[in-house]
């Protein structure tokens, strides 16, 4: 009889896993996912619309001759008014300088036709800014004041380690844990959505078709019903381990490239342990980003974990999305139903979030313990380094709760596949798994 | 030999009761006929029968045994409402079927291919189960169900959606399946393939067994005091002098036979007596005993039992 359930697994996976729609998106989504990261800098390369002519009226004299030209604005003096200048459409814009900058740095305005860029005001403003410092520090007349100001200047960035279950001090990046962190709960949250709907219409299907009255004559509605939620399970999971191959092989051979040469002298340099913060080029915070994403331990000690919690709260899920599948007749009677569903993978997917900003709060560590809510809120946690204990108990509750689950669901299961008709509410699920 | 003995069995569910202490026997290597109206409970008994479901009281005795979990695969079922998984190739599905019942792969293959020639379907195994239409889609159903050469078939409605040319065809594989020693349920609201197919029957009606026993002891008791007198004469006065032996009569106007009545009479034991009553009142040109066909049998057990209740 187990053999069974080992037949409809095959099944199940198979109709999906030959589906095109799941070779494409499987094959496409990572590819779409790194498009979508490097988009905002693609988009800003293509967007350079020629260098802007701006008419600059000085009556302080002292920033013109100090404004740089560069290949995305250009300078040019005037002494006309205003005034004359306003009907003039071959200017992108008339920059007008009070005498007093100096001493009022708030006194320039920015004359437009078309909105102004951020890029440009960001510009103008930095280079206004750099200049009157100069003027300033200048008006002192003290030798050297500039060089000086310039060795006074710090940077502090703080490191931070993290103790370990050894008492040995770990690195870790707070920026990272908490990238990692987002990026492994929002897919655990796309999952559960997407694979336990899969459960739920496939029942419906099964049941509306009358496949369902064939298939109880051979097998059990309880394995049944096991067969297709391993099923279907089989098929994130592949699907998850795909995309973490793909994504590493595109990173491993993609990453070199993109990065600039001085951020590969500096991870080569952190990684030797002979980084020096002050004379590195980049921000240290980045450079031990990206080494940690370039270790392989690291990446796949997480995406185990992300595995451990996808399976445990796909099945969790799936035992209820079926339930509920089985107790109606088509997808839009299922609404009602599925908010029980929906609502907690939400809720667990907006506390996973939040718990970022303090992940050993009280709340939080509630939270990754109620099956529920903790394969997503764990899945943020867990980047942070936790103690290994919250995790093992964590699991151990999210498994034992699928099996519950799992028994519960299979006894309403086996009344709703025969019910036609009706739409059933929660109540009713609860007498059907009282019958005998 | 009996095959399946079904033992007091009830089964209630929330507010109404679908089985009330039902037994039945079926012998092995006969067509049971299962009949009942709509919403009777046949489907509740052969789901019971199916392990599918268990009884609340009463007991299912399979093939010398208390029916467990294992006799599934010693039973095909053919139910009423079947559907197949539609984007699934034709071949592909059978055979998964068919492994669900415990075959092999490639004894499934190599039994599929030749039901399927026989039932003249084998270009469609490559093909979705969508592209077939609805009688071809039932003849996959069908060999699904027997493939796995059963000790007890259980076929509900298994004509419909047949044309029929098919349905002759379906009917003579049961045939056959009963001759090569497979005990048959079947279940339908057909009563003509009743008459022809049938050994024993039972009917089922709000829950009850009201009928049991062989298709010709049924409509022998059936047909207990049905006489169709054939005559010359008003009929009137026939009525009128046959009087209180006559329990129920009905008028048929004029056929071949010249008019006739139909009659139901109190005692069979009287015959002689309305002959002679007759005799005197008009010309008697023919008189038969009448045998009820199980359509009649059906329809008067149903509403006499409803009546009484």
């Amino acid at each position: 009889m187990t053999s069974n359930i080992g037949i409809i697994i095959r099944r199940e996976y198979l109709e999906r896993v030959s589906k095109k729609s799941f070779i494409i998106t499987t094959l496409f989504m990572p590819v779409f996912m790194l498009l979508l990261s490097a988009a905002p800098a693609l988009i800003m390369s293509l967007n350079t619309s020629g260098s802007k002519n701006i008419m600059v009226i000085d009556e302080s004299g002292k920033i013109l001759p100090q404004l740089e030209n560069d290949e995305t604005v250009r300078f040019t003096s005037t002494a006309l008014p205003l005034d004359s200048l306003m009907g003039r459409e071959d200017l992108d814009g008339i920059l007008v300088i009070d005498k007093q900058i100096i001493s009022k740095p708030e006194m320039l305005r920015l004359y437009t036709r078309d909105a102004a860029s951020t890029e440009l005001t960001g510009n103008i403003e930095n280079q206004v800014e750099r200049i009157v410092e100069r003027e300033r520090i200048e008006s002192y007349n003290i030798a050297d004041l500039s060089k000086i100001l310039e060795e006074v200047k710090v940077n502090v960035t703080l490191p931070t380690s993290r103790i370990t279950d050894e008492n040995e001090a770990t690195e870790s990046s707070t920026i990272l844990s908490t990238v990692m962190g987002m990026v492994m709960t929002f897919i655990l949250y796309m999952f559960l959505m997407m694979y336990g709907q899969m459960v739920m219409t496939s029942i419906i299907e099964e049941k509306n078709n009358r496949v369902l009255e064939i298939m109880v004559s051979s097998v059990k509605p309880s394995h049944l019903m096991m067969g297709k939620i391993i099923g279907v399970g089989l098929v994130a999971v592949t699907q998850v381990i795909l995309w973490g191959l793909l994504l590493s092989i595109i990173s491993s051979f993609v990453m070199p490239a993109i990065l600039p040469d001085t951020m590969a002298t500096d991870i080569a340099a952190y990684n030797a342990g002979n980084l020096d913060a002050a004379s590195a080029a980049n921000n240290i915070e980045m450079v031990q980003m990206f080494s940690a994403l370039g270790s392989i331990g690291y990446i796949i000690g997480l995406f185990g974990y992300m595995l451990l919690f996808l399976i445990g709260g796909f099945l969790f899920y799936a035992a209820i999305n079926a339930a509920f599948g089985s107790a109606v007749d088509n997808i839009q009677d299922a609404g009602q139903l599925q908010m029980f569903v929906v609502l907690p993978i939400i809720i667990g997917l907006v506390f996973g979030i939040s718990v970022v900003n303090d992940p050993s709060s009280p709340l939080a560590i509630w939270m990754s313990f109620i099956p529920f809510t903790s394969p997503m809120v764990m899945m943020t946690r867990i980047p942070f380094g936790i103690p290994v204990w919250e995790i093992i108990v964590s699991l151990v509750i999210l498994y034992a709760s699928f099996i519950a689950t799992v028994w519960i669901a299979a006894k309403i299961y086996r009344v709703g596949i025969f019910m036609y008709g009706k739409k059933p509410n929660l109540k009713e699920l609860i007498r059907w798994a009282r019958y005998k | 030999m009996e095959l399946l003995k079904v033992e007091n069995v009830s089964k209630h569910y929330s507010g109404h009761t679908a089985l009330d202490d039902v037994s039945l026997t079926v012998k092995e290597g006969s067509i049971y006929g299962l009949l009942g109206p709509n919403g009777a409970g046949k489907t509740t008994l052969i789901r019971i029968i199916n392990h599918i479901t268990a009884p609340d009281k009463g007991r299912v005795i399979f093939d010398g045994h208390q029916l467990t979990e294992k006799d599934v695969t010693s039973i095909g079922y053919l139910p009423e409402e079947r559907g197949l998984y539609k984007k699934m190739k034709v071949g592909e599905q059978a055979v998964f079927f068919a492994r669900l019942k415990g075959l092999s792969r490639r004894d499934a293959v190599n039994g599929l291919k030749e039901w399927f020639e026989k039932f003249d379907i084998l270009p469609w195994w490559d093909k979705k189960v969508e592209e077939l239409s609805k009688g071809m889609a039932q003849k996959v159903q069908f060999i699904v169900t027997v493939l796995h050469h059963p000790k007890l078939l259980i076929f509900d409605e298994p004509f419909s959606g047949f044309d029929p040319i098919n349905a002759e065809l379906l009917k003579n594989e049961i045939l056959n399946l009963k001759q090569q020693g497979a005990t048959i349920i079947f279940s339908t609201h057909n009563m003509g393939s009743v008459e022809v197919l049938c050994d024993d029957i039972t009917l089922i009606n709000q829950s009850h067994n009201i009928l049991s026993g062989s298709v010709e002891d049924v409509r022998r008791t059936h047909s207990y005091g049905r006489y169709r007198i054939s005559f010359d004469g008003d009929e009137n006065r026939l009525l009128e002098a046959l009087g209180q032996h006559v329990e129920s009569y009905k008028f048929i106007p004029a056929d071949i036979r010249g008019k006739s009545l139909s009659l139901k009479l109190r005692d069979e034991n009287d015959m002689r007596e309305i002959i002679s009553i007759a005799n005197d009142t008009v010309l008697i040109t023919a008189l038969n005993r009448e045998v009820p066909s199980m359509d009649e049998i059906f329809i008067q057990t149903v509403k006499t039992y409803n009546a009484e209740k």
